[in-house]
C-alpha cells in the first residue's frame, strides 16, 4: 500500500463521524474527515435567542415563501442546510411506494437540530428474535455495548433518572429539570392506566463538562446552542479533535464511491469538489463511512469494480436491504384545565421534561404487534411563530374576539406522540436509481418501502393508548395531528429521520455486510460509523447507540491499525 | 426526532372542524423540534435583517393610499384592547409591505384586494374603505366574516374547509363578496402574525420564554390552576 498523509478517511461529520473522528485523533491517528456540506459557524448561524421581530419578514422568509410552503424545513430559527429536497440531488422511489428522505448537509450534520432523545437499546432490543423469532438478533449483547454507553453518555451528557424499568436500561445522568405542568397532569393520567411518564433522557447537560456550560433552560436546542449545553458533532466532538491537529477537515466535498487496490482492499475515496466541480482523490490505511445509513448504501452500492462488481464489500447482496424508519403517530388533545392557566416559561431544556419508555415489554402475549414504542409529549407555552394563530383567527372572524380567543387557548394543548419500532422487512429496501443521477454525477438512491401489519397494528395501539390518556387527564381528542405526514394514521415513511439498517452486522459474512465491530466483512479496511450498520430499529432513538456503536469501533479500528492488520 | 411554523400545513388542512386547526397551529409554537414540515429548503437565502421596529421604516411597495388602507386594517382586525395595542403598533403594515415587495403573488393579492375593498366600499358608501365610517368599515368586515361562514365557492373557503358544513347542508347564501375573500383572509392572517410576533402580542399572550435561568422552576400557580381546573387532587 502506497504511504498515505492521512491513516483514516472519515466519510461524514455527524453523530457517527464525529465521534469516530474525536476518538481517532485523542490517540494521534491522522484523520481526514470528508463532509458534503459546508463549514459550520455556531456564532454567525446559530439563532441563539434570537425573536422573531428580529426580522423584517418574521421567520416567513424572504418574500413569505413559507406562506408558500417553500421555507425551511422546521422553521426558519432552526440551523439545517438541508430539508427534504435539495437542489440538484434527486432521490426517487419505486412506484407506489414513498420514502421521505432528510439530509442536511453541514458539519455536524443532523445533530444540529435533532431532538436529543438519548435511549439505550435494552437487552431485549438486542436480541429480539431470540424473543419472538421475527427479524434478527443482533452479534453482541447488552452487555457488550453497555460499557460503551456509558463513556458516550458521560462524554455527551444525558440527562435523566435511575428507574430500573427493562426496557429501558438507566444510564449515566445528569439531573433533569422539573416537569411542567401539563406535563405533571399527564404523568397521573399515565398513573391510573400503568403506564409510566419518568424523566426525559436527552442530551442536555445540567452541570457544567469538558468547558461546556449547564443548560440555561431557552428550550431552543434545534436553533444550535451557542453555550455548547447540548450534544452536537460539531461543538462537542469535532472541532476539540480538530484542535488536536490531527484532523484535516475537507468541506463541500461530496464523496461518490470507494476505491479499492489490486488486492480488494479500500484505497481511498474519489469526491467532488463542490466548489470547482471536480474530481480529487484521497488515500489512506483505512475507510469509515459514517453518511447517513442511505447515503452510505448509496456510496457502497457506486463504489463497483472488478472485486466488487455489485458494490463494495456487498457479496451477500444485503447492502441496501432491510431499510427501517421508526414507526410514528401523533394524537392531540384540548385541556379545558389549562385555559387561562397562569403564564410561566415552559421552555425548560427545549424538549418535554417527561417521556414513557414502553411499559408493556413482558405483556406482548396479549397483544397484536411484537415490538414496542415511546411515548413524547409536546406542549405549553411556546414561542408564538407566523401561523401560531391562524386557525384562530378564522374561527374568531376579526376584532376583539379573535385576541380574547387566543389568549384563552394560548397553552391548553397536550400532543403525544408514539415512537415505535419498525419490523424489517424484505419489501423495504433502497438500491441505486440506473436512470438518475445528481448535480455531482453521482447515480441516486431509488427507495422502495411498506410497512406490514405488525407497524399499522402498533400504530392503532398507540391511538387507542393516546385516546385513554387524553381522556383520563379531562382532555378531548382532536382527531388525528399533523394528518399529511400521517398518512393518516402512521407517520410518512422516513419522516421521522431514524433511517437505519441497510447494511446490517452480523456473525455470518453472507447474512450480514459488517460484523459486529462495523467492520465490512469482506474489505478489513473499511468500516461503518452510522445508522447503516443496525440489526433492528427498536423504540429508541437512533443517535445515541450510532455514537456508542462508533466509539467501540474506533477503538476496535485504531487497535487494528496499532497492530498492522489494517 | 420530529416539528416548526404550523402555518405551512395548516392551510392545506381540508375538510376538519375548525377546532382541530386551532389545535394543530397552538401546538406549532409548543413544539419542542417542529412537528411539521415545510416542502423545500433553500437554506442559506440571505436574510433580510431590517428590523420592522426601528422605527425609521421606508415603504417599499404600497403607494400611500394602499398603505394607509393597511394601517386602517391592522387597527380593525387586530384592535386595540386591555391586553395591547393594535396590528398596527405591532408592524403588520410593514410587514406586509416588506413581504409584497419580494414576492409577486402577495403583491397581486394585496393591491388587487384593496382596489377591490374600496371599489365594494364605493358601491356601498360612496368612499374609499379608509373614509368610510368606524360603523361602515366594520359592516363590512363582518360581512366579508359572514361570507367566508355561508358562501362557499371561494379559494378560501374551498381550501381551509372551514365552512364547509354550511353547503353542505344547503345553507349557503350568495353574497356576492367572494372576491374579496382571498384578500381578507391573507390580510387576517399576516397581520395576526405580525402582531403576535411582535413585542407587543408577545406580552399580550404572557409568553415568557427565550430566556435563561440557573435553575428551571415550574410555577406553582400554574400548578395550582390545573389542580383545580382538572380531574386530579394533585399532579
Amino acid at each position: 500500500m502506497a504511504d498515505p498523509k492521512y491513516d483514516v478517511i472519515v466519510v461524514g461529520a455527524g453523530a457517527g463521524g464525529g465521534t469516530m473522528t474525536r476518538v481517532l485523533a485523542d490517540q494521534g491517528i491522522k484523520v481526514a474527515l470528508v463532509e458534503a456540506g459546508p463549514m459550520l459557524d455556531p456564532q454567525k448561524e446559530f439563532k441563539t435567542h434570537k425573536w422573531l421581530h428580529d426580522y423584517g419578514h418574521r421567520g416567513t422568509e424572504h418574500g413569505g415563501k413559507a406562506y408558500f410552503g417553500k421555507g425551511q424545513a422546521y422553521g426558519f430559527l432552526r440551523t439545517i442546510n438541508g430539508g427534504w429536497e435539495l437542489d440538484g440531488e434527486p432521490y426517487t422511489s419505486a412506484p407506489g411506494t414513498r420514502f421521505d428522505w432528510f439530509r442536511s448537509r453541514i458539519v455536524g450534520g443532523r445533530t444540529n437540530h435533532y431532538g436529543r432523545m438519548s435511549f439505550r437499546f435494552s437487552d431485549l432490543d438486542f436480541k429480539p428474535y431470540s424473543r419472538d423469532g421475527i427479524g434478527w438478533d443482533w452479534p453482541f449483547s447488552y452487555e457488550d455495548l453497555a460499557p460503551w454507553y456509558d463513556r458516550a453518555e458521560e462524554f455527551i451528557g444525558v440527562t435523566g433518572t435511575a428507574e430500573g424499568i427493562r426496557s429501558a436500561p438507566d444510564g449515566k445522568f445528569h439531573t433533569p429539570p422539573e416537569p411542567k405542568a401539563h406535563e405533571r397532569l399527564m404523568r397521573v393520567a399515565g398513573k391510573g392506566l400503568g403506564i409510566p411518564f419518568i424523566a426525559n433522557r436527552r442530551a442536555v447537560i445540567t452541570r457544567s463538562i469538558n468547558g461546556r456550560a449547564a443548560c440555561h433552560y431557552c428550550g431552543q436546542c434545534g436553533r444550535g446552542c451557542l453555550t455548547e449545553s447540548n450534544y452536537s458533532a460539531a461543538q462537542v466532538d469535532i472541532f476539540p479533535a480538530v484542535k488536536t491537529g490531527n484532523v484535516t477537515l475537507i468541506t463541500d466535498a461530496m464523496v461518490r464511491e470507494v476505491e479499492v487496490d489490486s488486492e480488494g482492499l479500500a484505497r481511498g475515496v474519489v469526491y467532488v469538489d463542490k466548489a470547482g466541480r471536480v474530481e480529487r482523490r484521497l488515500e489512506a490505511r483505512a475507510v469509515v463511512l459514517a453518511a447517513s445509513a442511505c447515503e452510505t448504501a448509496r456510496l457502497m452500492l457506486n463504489s463497483k469494480s472488478k472485486h466488487f462488481p455489485d458494490g463494495i464489500a456487498n457479496g451477500s447482496g444485503l447492502v441496501g436491504r432491510y431499510l427501517m424508519d421508526t414507526v410514528g403517530f401523533s394524537l392531540l388533545g384540548t385541556f379545558p384545565a389549562l385555559e387561562n392557566m397562569p403564564r410561566y416559561d415552559t421552555d425548560g431544556f427545549g424538549g418535554a421534561h417527561l417521556y414513557a419508555p414502553w411499559w408493556l415489554w413482558d405483556g406482548h402475549g396479549k397483544l397484536d404487534f411484537p415490538r414496542g414504542y415511546h411515548i413524547e409529549m409536546w406542549g405549553g407555552f411556546g414561542m408564538p411563530e407566523a401561523g401560531s394563530f391562524t386557525p384562530i383567527a378564522r374561527h374568531a372572524g376579526y376584532g376583539a374576539e379573535l385576541k380574547r380567543l387566543a389568549r384563552q387557548m394560548y397553552g391548553c394543548l397536550i400532543g403525544l406522540s408514539g415512537r415505535g419500532e419498525m419490523i424489517p422487512n424484505n419489501q423495504t429496501y433502497m438500491d441505486i436509481d440506473p436512470d438518475t443521477v445528481d448535480r455531482w454525477g453521482i447515480p441516486v438512491p431509488r427507495f422502495h418501502f411498506s410497512f406490514s401489519d405488525y407497524e399499522w397494528r402498533q400504530a392503532r395501539h398507540m391511538e387507542r393508548t393516546f385516546r385513554a390518556l387524553i381522556e383520563a387527564a379531562g382532555g378531548k381528542v382532536l382527531g388525528i395531528a399533523n394528518p399529511e405526514r400521517e398518512n393518516p394514521g402512521i407517520a410518512v415513511p422516513g419522516s421521522i429521520i431514524h433511517e437505519v439498517g441497510t447494511a446490517r452486522m452480523g456473525d455470518r459474512p453472507g447474512a450480514s455486510v459488517l460484523n459486529q465491530y462495523c467492520q465490512a466483512h469482506e474489505v478489513r479496511n473499511l468500516f461503518v460509523a452510522d445508522g447503516a450498520s443496525f440489526v433492528s430499529n427498536p423504540d429508541k432513538n437512533p443517535t445515541l447507540t450510532i455514537n456508542a456503536l462508533s466509539w467501540r469501533t474506533a477503538e476496535y479500528l485504531s487497535e487494528e491499525l496499532r497492530k498492522g492488520n489494517v | 426526532m420530529s416539528r416548526t411554523t404550523g402555518f405551512v400545513r395548516v392551510d392545506s388542512l381540508s375538510r376538519r372542524g375548525a377546532i382541530r386547526r386551532i389545535a394543530l397551529a397552538l401546538t406549532a409554537a409548543g413544539l419542542p423540534g417542529g412537528m411539521d414540515r415545510a416542502d423545500a429548503a433553500d437554506v442559506h437565502e440571505a436574510v433580510e435583517e431590517e428590523r420592522t421596529f426601528a422605527g425609521e421604516y421606508r415603504v417599499k411597495y404600497f403607494n400611500g393610499h394602499e398603505f394607509k388602507t393597511l394601517e386602517r386594517l391592522s387597527e380593525l382586525i387586530v384592535p386595540e384592547d386591555e391586553g395591547g395595542p393594535s396590528g398596527r403598533e405591532g408592524g403588520a403594515p410593514e410587514f406586509i409591505d416588506l413581504l409584497a415587495s419580494q414576492n409577486r403573488e402577495l403583491a397581486r393579492i394585496f393591491s388587487g384586494g384593496i382596489l377591490w375593498l374600496d371599489h365594494t366600499a364605493r358601491e356601498l358608501h360612496g368612499h374609499a374603505f379608509v373614509e368610510c365610517s368606524h360603523e361602515q368599515q366594520t359592516g363590512l368586515l363582518d360581512a366579508l366574516v359572514e361570507a367566508e361562514r355561508t358562501d362557499t365557492g371561494s379559494n378560501t373557503a374551498r381550501e381551509t374547509g372551514e365552512y364547509a358544513r354550511f353547503s353542505v347542508f344547503g345553507v349557503r347564501r350568495p353574497s356576492g363578496l367572494r372576491g374579496g375573500l382571498e384578500f381578507f383572509d391573507w390580510a387576517r392572517r399576516l397581520i395576526v402574525d405580525a402582531y403576535y410576533t411582535s413585542p407587543a402580542g408577545i406580552k399580550d399572550l404572557g409568553f415568557v420564554g427565550n430566556a435563561s435561568h440557573s435553575e428551571y422552576r415550574v410555577s406553582p400557580e400554574a400548578i395550582a390552576h390545573v389542580v383545580e381546573r382538572g380531574p386530579f387532587d394533585e399532579i
